[in-house]
């Protein structure tokens, strides 16, 4: 017999393996059904039980009835916790990938229409808020730059790009001796390998 | 991390006047303390990132001009010109992230209260705002809208159980005192308090920090 809060527990344990993973796993859509459906259960439950009492419930007179309720009022409050837990960790992850670049269209197939959704609206939200500082790449690399030039090699062809010193053809496992800002986007997609 | 380097990197032979080496030392500083601070910190005042701003749209209208010269000389400014942008750069972007991600961790705290939100700026306070719509939204979505009406809030207290994350005040954080000042701290077992010295490195809680920080007795590192 299944207690009150097992499903939520089995949510936040696949949030908890979805925050190691790369990846996004796909969408338990039948558990976060699941535990919604316990939770209005456990509603009406309680609206059943206060029925007969009309709003004048005394809880010291009914100790054992009280105590139900109690249960009752925090296993809903669990379950909520447990969802939004679960919600939370895969838009975080969504997130992460909006912010490294990837576009929607990229993306696993994982991702439910609803989290689809997200991704589009969030990735307007991050252009907005980038295009506030134009001469910044603010989803550029966080190490603090060393050096203006780096060595890469290329692992994709990539085709040709601009520089301020002309146009390089990325071919397959040619190397090159370019200005990091102008590369950092093809290094983040793996296109090319920083050489140290 | 050479802050020292960043700093000698501002060489007064680039023609660069007091204001704008005290500018990227505010930066610096903002930067060292958002990063170790727990909580979000105010939004320097005075338009420090406005003037950043330009300074580095100029800097990169002077790159544009060079670079058509074949001057080895110019050629050798030039490329020291680019190393410092890109350090500037990374400043930036390094402190505006740092911020993004303490706000999105607890974007309904720092919305809470007047004197919260006052720590944001303009653009965060937007960024944030709609962040959190569109989180909510994509709750309600998701299965928030199948719960009975009365749960179906993001900001109970019921039972002395706030659902609003708060970012952890008592976690620990170096400072730099910059004058002779009495430090103190509030301990597990027993509370402390030491006669520090200029330039003394103290460890203590960010809670018993603060007060010290806003006085300007001490910088955080």
């Amino acid at each position: 017999m299944p207690m009150y809060g097992d499903l939520g527990n089995k949510l936040v344990q696949h949030a908890k393996r979805t925050q190691n993973l790369t990846h996004l796993p796909p969408y338990q859509a039948e558990l976060v059904r699941s535990v919604a459906r316990e939770v209005r259960d456990l509603d009406k439950d309680v609206a059943s039980m206060l029925e007969p009492f009309q709003g004048s419930f005394d809880p010291s007179a009914h100790q054992a009835m009280a105590c139900t309720l109690l249960v009752n009022h925090l296993s809903m409050r669990r379950n909520k916790r447990c969802l939004l837990a679960y919600h939370r960790t895969r838009t975080d992850k969504l997130e992460e990938l909006v912010w490294s670049g990837y576009d929607v269209l990229d993306l696993s197939a994982q991702q439910t229409a609803g989290e689809e959704d997200y991704v589009r609206q969030y990735g307007d939200l991050l252009a907005a808020y980038k295009g506030q500082w134009t001469d910044i790449d603010l989803t550029g690399s966080l190490e603090p730059p060393r050096d203006l030039f780096i060595d890469v090699r290329v692992l994709k062809d990539a085709g040709e790009i601009q520089t301020e010193y002309g146009a390089i053809n990325l071919t397959k496992n040619s190397q090159f001796y370019v200005r990091q800002g102008d590369v950092e986007r093809l290094i983040a997609q793996g296109y090319l390998q920083k050489l140290a | 991390m050479d802050i020292d380097d960043i700093l000698r990197e501002v060489d007064p032979t680039y023609h660069v006047v007091p204001r704008e080496r005290r500018d990227l030392q505010d930066l610096t500083r903002a930067w060292v303390a958002e990063r170790s601070a727990p909580e979000l910190l105010h939004w320097p005042a005075g338009g420090l990132f406005e003037r950043i701003h330009d300074n580095i749209k100029r800097q990169i209208e002077k790159v544009e001009e060079m670079t058509g010269d074949m001057d080895p000389k110019t050629n050798f400014a030039l490329i020291v010109i680019q190393t410092e942008l890109e350090r500037f750069r990374y400043l930036v972007r390094s402190y505006i992230r740092a911020r993004i991600a303490k706000i999105d961790r607890h974007a309904l705290h720092y919305l809470s209260t007047d004197e919260l939100r006052s720590r944001l700026s303009e653009m965060e306070l937007a960024y944030a705002t709609r962040h959190q719509a569109l989180l909510h939204d994509h709750y309600l979505a998701s299965f928030l809208s199948s719960f009975p009406p009365p749960l179906q809030n993001l900001n109970d207290t019921a039972g002395n159980i706030t659902m609003i994350d708060a970012p952890d005040l008592e976690s620990a954080v170096f400072i730099r005192l910059l004058k002779d000042t009495l430090v103190e701290g509030r301990g597990v077992d027993a509370d402390g308090a030491m006669d520090g010295r200029e330039s003394d490195i103290v460890i203590l809680r960010w809670s018993d920090a603060k007060p010290l920080i806003d006085a300007g007795s001490a910088e955080l590192v």
